[in-house]
């Protein structure tokens, strides 16, 4: 059995834990075990933090990444954030033996050391992994009726120096995954739009616009359902929904999937086991 | 030889600044005096003047030296240089030896290191070089007589105008073309910048005349398989591909491409039109014969019609025609393979063979082209209707770190080439718009036509797109830009994307290389001798390259090219003998 030092970040512990429980339950269904990181921090987001201060940046994620050393098992990440965060970091530090020195003596403060012997993944990347064979075989339920709209979002595939997932600018992963599940993937124009949470903080009325934008054109696409393996772009469509909707008097009512509830659906679990109950957008019949 | 006293003779230069401000040439001087057998060591300015050369001759002379190390520059630049000056002084060219550490000290220089380090390596590489020259022994030479004959691979514009300049000297041409015609890429081009004049038009000339020139062999649908020996002397083997048509019989009258029942895509119409499975490629085609197309015809395929044979009035039709394998012996060769356009199906973010409405350029030079797949009006692939807003981006696969680094030289001015052909020819009323890094036009009339093109109200919008995404009901193209020039992103709505894509290697250029034994720069393009100095020659004597299979060059660069290589050709050969080392003889005897 594959197992992975599991690094929930802050995302689903504080907001969204019931990712993490069927994430680690579909999971399992494959082979694939996970074990926690006691100790591991927030990643540190790939973007403010790493803007504000470079090293202190790194000094937080290579400490991060000591935890799995110390496990001696790859990451395996669920926020497309830590994924990019820790990756970038990974390589950096294997790379800058300069860096790499003037991080180890912050971490040897804390008894810690950053070595560069693992990798990082994110749960796509293990999804697709698993292979188009070996998810037919576990099909429970059949998802013909979906046509899913995917948002693969920003930091699975950026920086595209460092994350070798897929195409940087048409990437089909999900897609590939929906497709295994029996579900159609559906092209839409403004597929590659960012989701908008990334500037929610400091523009929430840009970050609603980006978000209508991009609603529509899966409207207009005639999808019924949106997929994403990121817990930022899940939260900013499932409950931003109803905000796009207050503001400008809108109905849109997707319902929205993580990517391990989807794989999750379609192996059979219910979805009180998934978690449905807890989604804003609330889950019909797709 | 052995026996004799080894004297040899040391000589440091600084190359001004070049070699002294990275290194510490007393040092280095001092050291050269310790080696063994080295009677007399010298520094100087600059070894490879006047002045320089004398000190070497002087020196030969007053410390009775037979062997000379010269501590400067390049050897592939000034070996022969210095080589020439210790003969006139009765020293061996074998016995002189040029080492290069500039390539340590000199500012900019990719190798360059620090001074420690530089006069560590300078000694270390001293230290060889005196030891292996005073081992070494001189290499016989023997005469050699030269085949006056050239192989000339690849049937472009470089290649036929360097066939035509060797034959029109006197010397037999093989001119070896993988395609059933000759013209290559040019034929495609349908009019040429700055001149707006028809492609064709001035190719055909040059193609027709390299046709019937009687010292001239044209090998179409054939291929370079195997070559050996040396200059002067190469053997060469060339598999002919059968075009299952009798070259001498067919007389080009078409009778056979009418009837023909079987369709495949043209390859002159990039794609975007049909031809008969037996097809004679363009009108203007050399020669003028037709080939059969195995993989689309219907006998081949299915066993069954056989047409063209029934209608031929020559009886021309071959079906039994197999590959032929013919052996030349020639005195030197030139490769001028051409290039491919890069395929921007790997820009994911362009949407190309995803988006029926974004081409190629070379595909609008097609649709463009009265004798194109639409007769010459702009239509666009996903309804026929004619485009209202043209958009066209530059760079697409070059000057890019994701694709290839360097300029492909050409992009701009076809660009601004086919944007004066829709403005002033086909559709006045269409906006164009070019999204460009820079525009780059440096060459005789270029700037002028860069700004002809600006009166005729093109829009140029300095920025690179960074996606382009399709309207599923209009199939129109929505592009998202950022104007540079503005500071600002703009998206524009377009009925058709052209890319402006790069120049890439063409295919086959790497085993051919193997064949030849001549190098590879870093991007894929034959290497020249000296990028500067010797820029058609390669590290194998007697291969000479020219055209794009060099790098990205527009017509008139290429034609430069041919003719240089062509001259390269005839002065090694036209003495009718050379002077070879006597071991390059004897394996190419063996081989």
């Amino acid at each position: 059995m594959r197992e992975y030092a599991l690094f929930l970040g802050c995302l689903i512990p504080a907001r969204l834990p019931s990712l993490e429980a069927v994430s680690v339950k579909v999971l399992e269904k494959f082979g694939i075990g996970t074990r926690p990181m006691i100790g591991a921090s927030c990643c540190p987001d790939p973007i403010v933090m790493k803007s504000l201060d470079y090293k202190a940046w790194l000094a937080i994620a290579a400490r991060n990444l000591s935890i799995a050393e110390e496990m001696k098992l790859d990451i395996l990440t669920l926020c497309s954030g830590c994924f990019s965060t820790l990756s970038k970091a990974n390589k950096v530090l294997k790379e800058n033996a300069k860096l790499k020195d003037e991080i180890g003596s912050f971490l040897s403060e804390i008894n810690r050391g950053f070595s560069g012997t693992i990798n990082v993944r994110q749960v796509a990347e293990v999804i697709r992994e698993i292979g188009p064979e070996a998810i037919k075989q576990r099909l429970q339920r059949t998802l013909e009726q979906w046509r899913v709209a995917t948002q693969h979002g920003c930091h699975l595939v950026r920086p595209s120096d460092v994350l070798h997932v897929d195409d940087p600018n048409r990437p089909t992963i999900l897609d590939e995954i929906v497709s295994w599940v029996g579900a159609k993937p559906i092209e839409y124009p403004l597929k590659m739009l960012c989701c908008g949470v990334g500037i929610k903080a400091i523009d929430p009325e840009t970050n609603l616009i980006m978000l209508r934008e991009k609603l529509e054109s899966i409207r207009e696409a005639e999808a019924n359902c949106i997929v994403t393996p990121c817990p930022f772009c899940f939260i900013q469509f499932d409950m931003g929904q109803r905000e796009v909707n207050r503001k400008f008097k809108e109905s849109y009512a997707f319902p929205v999937f993580y990517i391990t509830e989807l794989l999750g659906l379609a192996v059979g679990l219910s979805p009180e086991e998934i978690g449905l109950q807890f989604h804003t957008t609330p889950v019909k019949e797709v | 030889m052995s026996k004799e006293e080894k004297r040899v003779g040391v000589f440091i230069c600084h190359c001004g600044k070049n070699i002294a401000g990275g290194v510490d040439i007393n040092a280095l001087l001092e050291h050269a005096k310790k080696l063994t057998d080295v009677v007399f060591a010298a520094e100087n300015r600059f070894t490879c003047s006047e002045e320089g050369q004398a000190t070497i001759c002087d020196a030969v002379k007053e410390h009775n030296l037979n062997r000379i190390v010269v501590v400067a520059c390049d050897p592939t630049l000034h070996s022969a240089t210095f080589q020439r000056c210790g003969e006139k002084a009765g020293v061996d060219p074998a016995f002189t030896e040029l080492i290069d550490i500039r390539k340590w000290t000199m500012p900019g220089s990719p190798q360059k290191v620090d001074q420690e380090q530089a006069l560590e390596n300078s000694k270390r590489l001293m230290e060889q070089t005196v030891k292996r020259i005073r081992l070494k022994r001189a290499i016989p030479q023997v005469e050699v007589i030269v085949e006056p004959s050239v192989l000339v691979i690849g049937g472009g514009i470089a290649g036929v105008e360097a066939s035509l300049d060797l034959a029109d000297k006197g010397y037999k041409v093989f001119l070896v073309e993988r395609l059933p015609t000759i013209g290559g890429k040019m034929a495609l081009l349908y009019k040429v910048f700055p001149t707006n004049d028809c492609a064709p038009c001035i190719l055909a000339p040059k193609t027709a005349y390299a046709n019937m020139h009687p010292n001239i062999t044209l090998l179409t649908n054939s291929e370079v398989v195997d070559v050996q020996g040396h200059v002067g002397n190469f053997q060469v083997k060339v598999l002919k591909h059968p075009r299952y048509v009798d070259e001498k019989k067919c007389t080009g009258d078409g009778i056979c491409v009418e009837k023909c029942p079987a369709k495949a895509p043209s390859e002159y119409s990039a794609g975007m039109g049909k031809r008969k499975a037996i097809y004679i490629p363009f009108p203007q085609a050399i020669p003028r014969k037709a080939a059969i197309d195995a993989d689309h015809c219907l006998y081949f395929q299915k066993g069954i019609c056989r047409v063209c044979e029934k209608v031929c009035p020559t009886g021309a039709v071959n079906f039994e025609q197999k590959p032929e394998t013919m052996e030349l012996k020639v005195g030197s060769i030139i490769a001028a393979t051409g290039f491919e356009e890069y395929d921007p199906s790997k820009k994911k973010e362009y949407g190309y063979g995803l988006y029926p409405n974004v081409i190629t350029q070379f595909q609008l030079a097609r649709l463009l082209d009265i004798d194109g797949p639409t007769k010459g009006k702009l239509l666009r692939p996903s309804d026929g209707k004619e485009p209202k807003n043209i958009m066209m981006i530059q760079c697409v696969g070059s000057r890019d770190e994701k694709a290839n680094v360097y300029c492909s030289s050409v992009c701009c001015m076809y660009a601004l080439k086919h944007a004066q052909i829709i403005k002033e020819m086909v559709l006045h009323d269409a906006e164009i718009y070019i999204c460009y890094i820079d525009m780059r036009t440096p060459g005789k009339g270029f700037e002028e036509y860069y700004k002809q093109t600006r009166d005729l109200g093109v829009t140029f919008i300095r920025g690179k797109p960074n996606e382009i995404m399709e309207d599923p009901k209009t199939k129109n193209l929505i592009v998202v830009v950022e104007d540079t020039l503005l500071g600002e992103p703009v998206m524009f709505e377009a009925d058709l994307v052209v890319l402006s894509c790069a120049i890439v290697p063409s295919q086959g250029m790497k085993q051919l290389a193997e064949m030849l034994r001549i190098e590879l720069d870093e991007n894929g393009f034959f290497k020249e001798a000296h990028p500067k100095l010797r820029p058609v020659e390669t590290n194998v004597r007697g291969v000479y390259i020219c055209g794009c299979a060099q790098g990205p060059k527009d017509i008139p660069d290429a034609i430069v090219q041919a003719k240089a290589a062509a001259s390269c050709a005839d002065s090694e050969l036209r003495k009718g003998k050379i002077m070879l080392p006597e071991f390059i003889v004897k394996m190419g005897k063996t081989s």
